[in-house]
């Protein structure tokens, strides 16, 4: 897989300024609160910190708050349910104050996600070239002709074979794994810090999940993209990040280094997921062999 | 029956229910209440209302309140029976095509596709004047000609449903088609068809109106509510007050339907979901 | 013994006219009684057109579908209702919200199989009902409620229980943990171990995730373009995969015990390798 001939120039201009690139913090979120509109508290005051070009795993099941954690940085909460209190601070700028405005400007070109289900996220009567171009010359300000040929460039990024022909082509003519991949590129084309992958792996098949998941590794390591990755996943997590939150009922239990967590859990819910993980699954197996 | 008590808990649904119960009310003992016999002339002609002629008299002195009353039954069951007829002839097409086979959905859809593109008042004029001119002709030609919206409605509905999960589930078990229909697909379709049938109504009443306005379908003396407004409208620069009542009534009557059927169309079914959704300002989020 | 299911050279094909194409290119599976068969392929393998065409759902174009020895593929209209009604075949669908109708009561849903068969008083039913719900441990106060009141795993096993009412001897399952969250993952997983157990019940469980078929399935058959590229048991195929796509599949599955991530260069040298095979049979056939 291939990477743009420019991708040095796509390293945001911060992170050269900055004098340690990857240790500086690049998002931090201090005692968030979450509550629903009935008055109910859905996060309990969530504390982590985000180094520039890091990976980051949040790892918890359905209605642990990793999700709620990762909407209150994006700013796009579910109606009704809003932050109550804490900080959420990207570079220093404290974004829970930002007029909302502000946050959509912030959203693309500094902080962008993608999800489980890409095919909700494009119009399936325009071509998929033709949003991304769009994203493009709203976010970046590139001419149209500019736009295009940037498009076709970004495709090729993300592993695409023949982009110029998937530029023309509708959602509906994707597979699951090229429309993620696509949907990354939407995220990343105006050059955001931090990339917020929320199961944005889940819903594919393994192989194109291995490929997605290499993909961001790789978006990681050649233009210095923070990545926060959420999945109810361990090995997913695992597999990219260098450190793990792990969320329950709303709170962090545990956190810290990948290889630690998963190796030593210190809190008995984290042993309890990683039982159940290789209660079934390949990690049983595998297990099973490793002792024998 | 819970699709339309559901509607019933909202001002509008009340208050349409409420007119429409007094309409249907009217018409079943209007003519016995009537105070004069509606066919008898006399010499008070064109008559302002008071409080002998509540409603005044007609060119030819008759009572018009009498002549409105009288008229009920003709002018909103004959509605009804279009309404039926268009019912029957629409529904029972629009869910079996779906499930009877390709060859019987293509023979339907383009006998629908043939009435659609009959215009209303021309076809009824055709087949009274065909049949004889009699209001059940007329009204056969009205419900002939309501199928295919009842059809579209229907079919849509159903085929929304019929390839759902639990149909599959269903038919797996060993369920026949009817089985399927009457578990799983039939209440589903019901709000919608209410819905339907309300706005059809109402719709049949207009149309019943325009033609006995026309005078297809009833012979003169006989009065109808349409009828009424045609005698009285070459009147009207002596008895400018003729049509109202009539008219006042018909608008009222099918006021109350269509408020109705947007009452139960609001509180009942993916209607209800809907907007009770746009209610709460969900919306889509763009993250582009 | 003899398998419980055994379909041997299965050819399918969907779609009409020139859009025809064959899906199944010859598939043998045998599923024996009590075992758990995992059957594993990619979104466009086949996998759930095998299952459909073991269901009755798609026809097949040739070869054999039998159950307990018997032939069923050839089964039609009343032959075809009347089979499923005896309930040897169970599927159990991968969204348990869409294959529940949400306007029934659990309690209906669990019994459907039992009131199409015909000739149960209600209180058998009520009786089936609670047995078959205590068997999947459900709460018997949910019995009442509609499956939008249920949480994902509840519904599950309101699936599961419904399915096992009709004392089933084969369950097909199409991704039954996929769109549950990992603890009732474990809890449905965990029915499935005891289902087998406590009978003569042989399970096939489809899915698109290798790793889920860890410490389930006693066997593996693995599914490429409409093809078994590779039968084995569970810890052959998880150790010690021959074909390069199982050997992709293997390699692609995430790991908490990995250090690293698997090495992208082996894995595009299988694929190449991949590219190659399908070529390779694509001009055998057109060789033919």
């Amino acid at each position: 897989m291939s990477t743009l001939p420019d991708s040095a120039t796509a390293v945001p201009a911060a992170a050269n300024a900055a004098g340690e690139p990857g240790r500086e913090t690049l998002l931090s979120v201090r005692g968030l609160r979450v509550s629903a509109a009935d008055g109910s508290e859905l996060v309990h005051g969530v504390d982590f910190e985000i180094p520039r070009g890091s990976a980051v795993g949040l790892v918890g099941e359905s209605g642990s708050g990793k999700t709620l954690t990762c909407r209150s940085v994006l700013g796009l909460l579910p109606v009704g349910v809003e932050v109550t209190g804490g900080e959420i601070s990207l570079r220093g700028t404290e974004l829970t104050a930002l007029p909302a405005a502000e946050w959509v400007r912030l959203r693309g070109t500094d902080l962008a996600a993608v999800f489980q289900d890409p095919a909700s996220y494009l119009n399936p009567s325009i071509t998929v070239g033709a949003q991304l171009a769009e994203v493009l010359r709203v976010k970046t300000g590139l001419a149209r002709r500019a736009a295009r040929s940037r498009a076709v460039e970004l495709l090729h990024a993300m592993g695409l074979h023949r982009p110029e022909h998937v530029y023309t082509q509708y959602p509906f003519e994707l597979s699951g794994g090229m429309l993620q991949r696509v949907l990354i590129a939407v995220s990343i084309a105006a050059e955001p810090e931090l990339l917020i992958a929320d199961e944005a792996t889940t819903a594919l098949d393994v192989t194109v999940q291995a490929e997605v998941l290499e993909l961001l590794a790789e978006l990681r390591r050649d233009r210095g993209l923070t990545l926060i990755v959420v999945s109810h996943d361990l090995a997913v997590i695992s597999q990219v990040c260098d450190t793990v939150h792990v969320f329950r009922e709303g709170s962090i239990v545990e956190a810290g280094t990948t290889r630690q967590v998963l190796r030593a859990p210190r809190h008995p819910y984290t042993l309890e997921l990683i039982e159940n993980h290789e209660r079934f699954g390949i990690d049983r197996v595998r297990k099973q062999r490793s002792q024998r | 029956m819970k699709t339309i008590t559901g509607a019933l808990r909202t001002r509008a649904g009340l208050t349409a229910a409420i007119v429409l119960a007094a309409v249907l009310l009217l018409t079943v003992i209007g003519p016995l209440l009537a105070p004069y016999n509606p066919l008898k002339y006399s010499a008070e002609i064109l008559q302002p209302p008071s409080a002998a002629h509540w409603f005044g008299t007609d060119y030819l002195g008759r009572d018009v309140l009498s002549r409105v009353l009288a008229g009920g039954p003709r002018s909103v069951f004959t509605a009804f029976e279009a309404v039926g007829i268009g019912l029957v002839m629409g529904v029972v097409p629009g869910i079996t095509s779906v499930y009877l086979g390709r060859v019987y959905e293509w023979i339907t859809l383009r006998v629908m596709d043939g009435l659609i593109a009959l215009p209303f008042l021309i076809f009824a004029i055709a087949v009274a004047a065909l049949l004889g001119n009699a209001v059940q002709q007329a009204m056969l030609a009205v419900g002939i000609l309501l199928a295919p919206l009842f059809y579209r409605i229907t079919r849509a509905a159903a085929l929304s449903h019929a390839n759902a999960q639990y149909v599959t589930a269903s038919q797996l078990f060993g369920a026949s088609v009817w089985l399927v229909l009457r578990t799983h697909v039939w209440s589903k379709i019901l709000p919608t068809l209410v819905v339907t049938t309300a706005n059809a109504t109402a719709n049949g009443l207009l149309i019943v109106s325009s033609l006995t306005f026309l005078g297809v379908g009833v012979v003169p003396p006989e009065p109808t509510w349409g009828g009424i407004i045609a005698s009285d409208l070459s009147y009207l620069s002596q008895a400018p007050y003729g049509p109202v009542f009539p008219a006042l009534l018909i608008m009222a009557t099918v006021g109350a339907l269509n408020l109705l059927a947007d009452a139960i169309r609001d509180t009942s079914g993916d209607y209800g979901r809907a907007r009770i959704l746009r209610k709460r300002g969900a919306r889509r989020v763009n993250l582009a | 013994m003899t398998a419980l299911l055994d379909v041997s050279e299965l050819h399918v094909a969907l779609g009409r006219g020139r859009k025809r194409t064959e899906i199944l290119h010859g598939v043998d599976l045998t599923v024996a009684p009590g075992e758990i068969v995992g059957l594993i392929g990619e979104t466009g393998s086949g996998k759930t057109t095998l299952a459909r065409a073991v269901l009755g759902l798609v026809q097949a174009q040739s070869g054999t579908v039998a159950i307990d020895g018997r032939e069923i593929s050839g089964l039609r209209g009343g032959a075809l209702r009347a089979f499923r009604r005896s309930g040897a075949v169970q599927y159990i669908f991968q969204d348990p919200l869409r294959s529940l109708d949400p306007e029934r009561t659990v309690f209906d849903s669990l019994v459907e199989g039992l009131v199409v068969r015909g000739g149960r008083g209600r209180a058998e039913l009520q009786d089936a009902a609670q047995g078959v719900a205590q068997l999947v441990s459900l709460p018997l106060d949910l019995l009442s409620r509609h499956p939008g009141e249920l949480s994902g795993g509840q519904r599950q096993r309101v699936v599961i229980a419904r399915a096992i009412a009709v004392d089933p001897r084969l369950l097909i399952c199409d991704e039954p943990v996929s769109a549950l969250d990992a603890s009732t993952r474990i809890t449905i997983l965990e029915l499935l171990l005891r289902l087998r157990e406590s009978g003569d019940v042989g399970v096939l469980l489809i899915t698109h995730d290798l790793g889920s078929l860890g410490g389930v399935a006693d066997r593996v058959v693995v599914l490429y373009q409409g093809q078994v590229v590779e039968t084995g048991t569970t810890d052959e195929i998880f150790l010690a995969p021959r074909h390069p796509y199982t050997r992709l599949l293997v390699m692609s599955v995430p790991s908490i015990q990995d250090e690293e991530p698997p090495d992208p260069e082996l894995r595009r040298a299988l694929r190449d390798e991949l590219r190659s095979l399908t070529a390779n049979s694509a001009q055998a056939a057109t060789r033919h």
